[in-house]
């Protein structure tokens, strides 16, 4: 348990590193800040036109769909593709000073979740603006986003720390993440998914994320508590495992970097 | 007991040395015998050190001697291969000054991002930054980015953060030439403070003279071993007879 009362100590740093995450993303930019707004919300745009086009879809106000299901996934890659660059962007003050080296993953899962936060004022405005209104269901979202920040942690630490010491992991992720785009329910509903490729939604553990999410902001209804639950083990399971691997391979470091 | 701050037991440390290292999965796979060369290279073998509370120690020796290598495990950047390390209280090292700079950021801002890396909550660095701001002399800089700094400012600001952090121990490498003639007397005189208030500390330098005016023991280390412990003058003197 030294590791909370370290990350006690250094607290400070940490909430330095996540601020320089978040803002400095955007330093020298005009819109500054604003583009965690406007990342995401030209992303929608772009979707929402190709789509419906391409997929041929007639889900009714698709826009909000997509927005329920494509802003928790930014958090998802936005969190995992930074994380395996976080040594190798640090490598100056790794190899230098003396700090828990949690603290990195840590920042760099929280300062994605503060821009998911941001991003979600996007899908409510949507709801309003395209008269879906806003449901109960949504005092649920606060259980689904620690889940699901605790099992982005759990694989920021084991990707963050592999990258260390094999550098293909950082070009294999991004690959890694476009075809699990696919295979996540975002610009789909998983119920259209013909039955043999069920099995996928069964899978990917963000396909309950995202499911639970679209429960929540789009159909109204009570998230699948199974499916919490189930990830809820998962992610206690990832971040338990991924620490422990962090931890063996931190040591080697400031050799490796 | 209670004295012994750091205690170094039986620790041997190793490189790998690659001659042409695989760093991509690819080249892993397609050499994995031809290309791997590798040598392992000793650099500490079976170091045995115990410093108490209020000692200046310096570790001298040859380059490649593995000075600066026993200093950043003391640190815990990196780990032994065998052996243990044992500190007792709060470590503070200035192994490069400025580590984690950032030369867009104001001297200011930078003051407090480099004393949090250092483990100070924002309260403390609050209480320390116009002390570290008087020490370093750079008032009228304070806010500019770094980057317009010269690089005799830059070093002064560094070191006027790490050695304002309030550490119980302060590992210093080869960095006491800091700035100019002026600058450099005030570091001495803020080292000569610490060492009466108790503090311990250890330095890795060339200067022998330094060594002679500021520390109470010299450890004199040659080719990962422990050649020699004991008073500053008998070791250094020991030690110039040797290279000269």
């Amino acid at each position: 348990m030294k590791v909370f009362k370290d990350l006690y100590q250094y607290r400070e740093l940490l909430k330095t590193s996540v601020k320089k995450e978040v803002r400095g993303r955007y330093k020298n930019s005009f819109f500054g800040v604003l583009w965690s707004f406007l990342n995401p919300l030209l992303q929608i745009a772009v979707y929402a036109i190709i789509f419906p086009i391409i997929l041929k879809n007639n889900i009714e106000n698709y826009v909000v769909f997509l927005c329920a299901g494509l802003l928790p996934w930014t958090f998802f890659t936005a969190a995992v593709s930074q994380s395996s660059f976080i040594f190798i962007s640090n490598t100056n003050i790794v190899k230098k000073v003396y700090f828990p080296r949690e603290i990195l993953p840590i920042s760099v899962v929280t300062s994605s979740l503060i821009n998911f936060l941001i991003s979600v004022i996007i899908v409510i405005a949507l709801s309003l603006v395209y008269g879906m209104g806003l449901s109960w269901y949504l005092v649920f979202f606060p259980i689904i986003v620690i889940v699901q920040y605790i099992f982005q942690l759990g694989i920021s630490f084991i990707v963050s720390a592999i990258t260390v010491y094999f550098r293909d992991i950082e070009h294999f992720i991004g690959i890694a993440l476009q075809v699990l785009f696919y295979a996540t329910p975002i610009v789909y509903d998983a119920a259209t998914i013909p039955g043999s490729f069920q099995i996928i939604m069964k899978l990917n553990p963000m396909a309950y994320f995202i499911t639970a999410y679209r429960s929540i902001f789009y159909y109204h209804t009570m998230p699948d508590w199974g499916g919490i639950l189930l990830m809820l083990a998962l992610s206690i399971v990832l971040i338990v495992v991924g620490y422990l691997i962090f931890r063996k391979l931190q040591k080697g470091f400031a050799e490796e970097l | 007991m209670k004295d012994e701050v750091i205690k170094v037991e039986h620790v041997s440390k190793s490189f790998t040395v690659y001659f042409d290292k695989a760093n991509t999965i690819k080249e892993k796979l397609l050499f994995f015998k031809k290309r791997n060369k590798k040598e392992k290279r000793i650099v500490l073998n079976d170091i045995n050190l115990t410093i108490n509370k209020g000692e200046v120690v310096a570790l001298i020796g040859t380059n490649g001697s593995g000075k600066s290598t026993l200093l950043k495990l003391m640190t815990r950047i990196i780990y032994p291969n065998s052996g243990k390390i044992t500190v007792n209280g709060k470590l503070t090292s200035l192994l490069e000054l400025g580590a984690g700079f950032h030369p867009d950021f104001s001297g200011r801002e930078n003051i407090y991002f480099n004393a949090s890396i250092f483990g100070l909550t924002k309260k403390e660095i609050e209480s320390r930054v116009e002390d570290i701001i008087e020490f370093s002399e750079l008032r009228d800089f304070i806010d500019n980015p770094v980057r317009t700094y010269s690089s005799g400012m830059y070093m002064r600001l560094a070191f006027s953060v790490a050695i304002n952090v309030d550490a119980e121990i302060l590992l210093i490498d080869e960095i006491l030439s800091v700035g100019d003639q002026h600058f450099q007397e005030k570091c001495f005189d803020k080292m000569r403070q610490l060492k009466k208030e108790g503090k311990t500390m250890v330095f890795v330098t060339h200067s022998m003279q330094s060594v002679k005016d500021l520390c109470t023991r010299a450890v004199w280390l040659y080719d990962g071993k422990i050649k020699m412990d004991g008073d500053t003058n008998e070791v250094v003197d020991k030690y110039i007879e040797a290279t000269a």
